[in-house]
């Protein structure tokens, strides 16, 4: 099982996650130089926070090995994969209710800001090949792709 | 020489150069590219503000504006402002220079190699006088008195140059520029913080400064030239690294400000000069040309063929050249000297010296180009290079690559050399044109680069779509050096060009790509099609011409660019210049442009879509021509 770990450390706050993250999620035809960067409808699924110590902490979501979103969904549009481990979100089946939004502890699940009616919610960039694109953007490395067992 | 340094290199479009500088045990820009694969989206779309100390903003869904309040509009089009007016500034740097030797060369009575020209030159600007040094120094000042003039003084040269319909529309659209050293001054002043946030403004200001440099930057840089160091004549040269001859003490020059060399160029030849070389074991001096200088120079070389070696290739192959082992110093005055050359100079001990400090690379030594010292400085230059040769060769293992290139590129292509060519008029090549033997003409002009597919390879790719159409393509700037020595400008190429086109070059015996040379003979390009069009009676926008900067690099060519949408023609780029996060920069360069000037700007880094997009609109123009 694959997961996206964080070396804090190493992040420089550039945003280059984030906009990996809008680029590979956008609804629109097109490359990186024409993304709308100001349109709400291509959020990102990750982004990063600025500590208390002054270093920068990259907000992504876990998987978690007992994901409290899951836990909490009553509609079962979030489940655990047993194979992957991802934690996967079917849009037809949610509910909009957010529990999950309420019950991730990392504050990383968001409803999406244009509707408010689905899950802004990391798919590990299944519909683009081996690694999230995320990953595949950091300059630092300071995210990377572990395999856990 | 076997170990390699890393094999992740990028592509180029010249194979044998691809597959040299992979092999190389040292690293170059080529294997650069990977390790900096990952970009950053906000600096690609322009989006990242840092004029203050609140900064770098950043746009975002979450903060569509910097602190300033400053949206993606304002932010992306300061920035542009800025790069445009830095790469004008550059142009008129190179100018000035110019006219400055010019005019002292001038004073002293010294060699004017190119009186016809200087006829030219009195005649445009209504100079009567006979003495050709005096008319000499008083065109330089005329060119120099422009440049100086405060930015709210029009500046008097550009309705003597330019197209009588063009100046006419500059002047409905106000966009006659000033001092062109003053236009520069106001654009940096414009794009600073918290002062100008309309784009539209912005945008208008980097035209006048593309009118500012391509008037004086570009055109009256290659008529000076041409009046102190010869004007260009067609002939076969040949290029690439086949042109490094170990026998002799090699000079690499990079730079855009070929009147510096002047005074060397003519030492290296002395017999005392080639006596030092002989009793450091060499048979005498040879430069090398590298970037644009080394194109002019190659431009004009049926004045310099003992000197001068041959243009072995653009910016990008610097790195490769130096490889060799054979150079054995550089001489640069300008861009495009790339840091990169400076461990390689260290590794393999070649003389690094820099005759304008504009352009001081941190590891050389600093000679700046003193006229009234130009003796001394020559004499001095040559024994350091003397040194250089017997503390290296030798020692240093060489790499050459004498199959590299080839050895029949035609160049000295210039607006004089091609109409003299037609027999002294453009009739035949309008005829060509109405005909639709020649369907249209492409400039494929501007850099190099190595992200648009890798070194070349989209200008290079881009160019053989356009022959393969009857397009007729003209170069100038770096794409002049890929491109020849990829072979496309031997009369051989003209098997690939479509059926009509490579008729026309086997009768003449061309090739279907004419090489005009540095990025400095845009001015050329620009006189060609003026004269066409005056021929034909009409304006710029209405030619069947088009123009690429496919592998575009730097700020000098935004300028350029500015410059080519002034003139009202289409210009092509295969990577947009850091814009596309403002939607009003996007549609004024796409769009609005076609009504206020006739250009505009096509953003597209696929050869084929590309040549397709520009053929249309040759196809379009012929149809409102009706031929």
């Amino acid at each position: 099982m694959k997961r996206i770990m964080i070396d804090a450390a190493k992040c420089d706050g550039c945003k280059s996650c984030t906009i990996a993250c809008m680029q590979a999620h956008r609804e629109t035809e097109g490359t990186v130089y024409d993304l709308d960067l100001t349109d709400v409808r291509n959020e990102s699924r990750n982004h990063i926070e600025l500590a208390e110590d002054g270093g920068y902490r990259p907000i992504f979501c876990r998987h978690c090995d007992a994901p409290e979103c899951v836990m909490s969904c009553m509609s079962g549009a979030l489940t655990k994969d047993p194979e992957t481990g991802h934690v996967r979100y079917d849009r037809e089946k949610c509910g909009s209710c957010f529990m999950c939004v309420m019950n991730c502890p990392y504050g990383v699940l968001k409803p999406d800001t244009a509707t408010r009616s689905y899950v802004v919610k990391c798919d590990f960039c299944l519909a683009h090949g081996e690694e999230p694109s995320c990953v595949k953007a950091c300059p630092k490395e300071a995210i990377y792709v572990e395999e856990v067992s | 020489m076997n170990q390699c340094y890393g094999c992740n290199t990028c592509q180029s479009a010249d194979k044998p150069l691809e597959a040299f500088i992979r092999k190389l045990p040292m690293e170059t820009s080529h294997h650069r590219v990977d390790s900096q694969k990952t970009k950053c989206g906000f600096g690609l779309q322009g989006v990242c503000c840092r004029l203050c100390s609140n900064g770098p903003c950043r746009i975002t869904p979450n903060s569509p504006r910097g602190i300033c309040g400053a949206n993606a509009d304002t932010i992306v089009t300061r920035n542009f402002l800025r790069a445009v007016a830095a790469g004008s500034g550059c142009y008129i740097h190179i100018v000035e220079n110019t006219a400055l030797n010019l005019k002292n060369t001038a004073k002293n009575g010294g060699d004017l190699k190119g009186l016809h020209a200087l006829d030219r030159l009195c005649r445009m600007f209504g100079i009567e006088e006979t003495d050709d040094h005096r008319r000499a120094e008083m065109v330089a000042d005329a060119v120099l008195a422009d440049l100086y003039k405060p930015e709210y003084v029009p500046m008097e040269l550009v309705e003597k140059i330019a197209y009588g319909p063009r100046v006419k529309r500059w002047k409905e659209l106000g966009i006659m520029p000033g001092g062109s050293k003053s236009e520069v001054f106001k654009g940096v002043v414009k794009c600073s913080t918290n002062l100008n946030s309309d784009p539209v403004d912005m945008l208008t200001d980097c035209l006048r400064l593309g009118i500012s440099t391509g008037v004086y930057g570009l055109t009256l840089t290659n008529l000076l030239n041409d009046v102190l160091l010869g004007e260009p004549e067609l002939r076969q040269a040949p290029v690439g690294l086949r042109v490094i001859d170990p026998d002799y003490i090699n000079i690499m020059i990079t730079g855009h400000q070929h009147t510096i060399f002047v005074d060397l160029q003519e030492r290296l030849k002395s017999p005392e000069a080639v006596a030092k070389a002989e009793a450091a074991g060499a048979k005498g001096f040879k430069l090398v040309g590298c970037t644009c200088v080394g194109q002019d120079l190659q431009l004009r070389g049926s004045h310099y063929t003992e000197v001068f070696d041959g243009h072995a290739g653009n910016n990008y192959t610097s790195e490769a050249i130096l490889a060799t082992g054979a150079i054995d110093a550089v001489l640069s005055e300008f861009n495009c000297t790339l840091p990169g050359i400076e461990p390689i100079c260290d590794e393999l001990h070649i003389k690094q010296i820099c005759l304008d400090d504009v352009a001081k690379k941190a590891n050389a030594e600093l000679m700046k180009f003193d006229f009234e010292k130009r003796e001394e400085q020559s004499e001095a230059i040559i024994d350091k290079i003397v040194e250089a040769y017997k503390e290296r060769r030798g020692k240093v293992k060489l790499n050459l690559l004498p199959e590299h290139g080839n050895s029949n590129t035609l160049t000295g292509v210039s607006e004089g050399s091609l109409k003299e060519f037609l027999g002294g008029s453009w009739k035949p090549l309008i005829d060509l044109i109405a005909s639709g033997d020649i369907k249209g003409i492409a400039g494929v002009v501007g850099c190099s680069n190595l992200t648009a597919g890798g070194h070349d390879v989209l200008t290079v790719e881009l160019t053989k779509e356009l022959i393969s159409r009857d397009i007729l393509v003209l170069t100038a700037g770096c794409s002049s050096g890929g491109i020849e020595n990829c072979g496309l400008m031997t009369p051989e190429a003209a098997k690939l060009a479509g059926p009509r086109l490579r008729a026309v070059c086997e009768k003449l015996g061309i090739p279907p790509v004419l090489n005009f040379g540095p990025c400095l003979a845009i001015g050329r390009l620009e006189i060609v099609a003026t004269e066409i069009a005056e021929a034909m009676g009409v304006d710029l926008p209405q030619l069947p011409l088009v123009l690429s900067a496919a592998q575009w690099l730097e700020e000098q060519a935004l300028a350029d660019g500015a410059f080519g949408l002034a003139l009202g023609l289409p210009l092509h780029l295969g990577l947009p210049p850091f814009v596309t996060g403002s939607p009003v920069a996007v549609k004024v360069l796409t769009e609005d442009m076609k009504s206020l000037t006739g250009g505009q700007v096509i953003i597209n880094p696929d050869a084929r879509e590309s040549a397709d997009i520009l053929e249309g609109i040759i196809m379009e123009r012929r149809g409102a021509l009706n031929i």
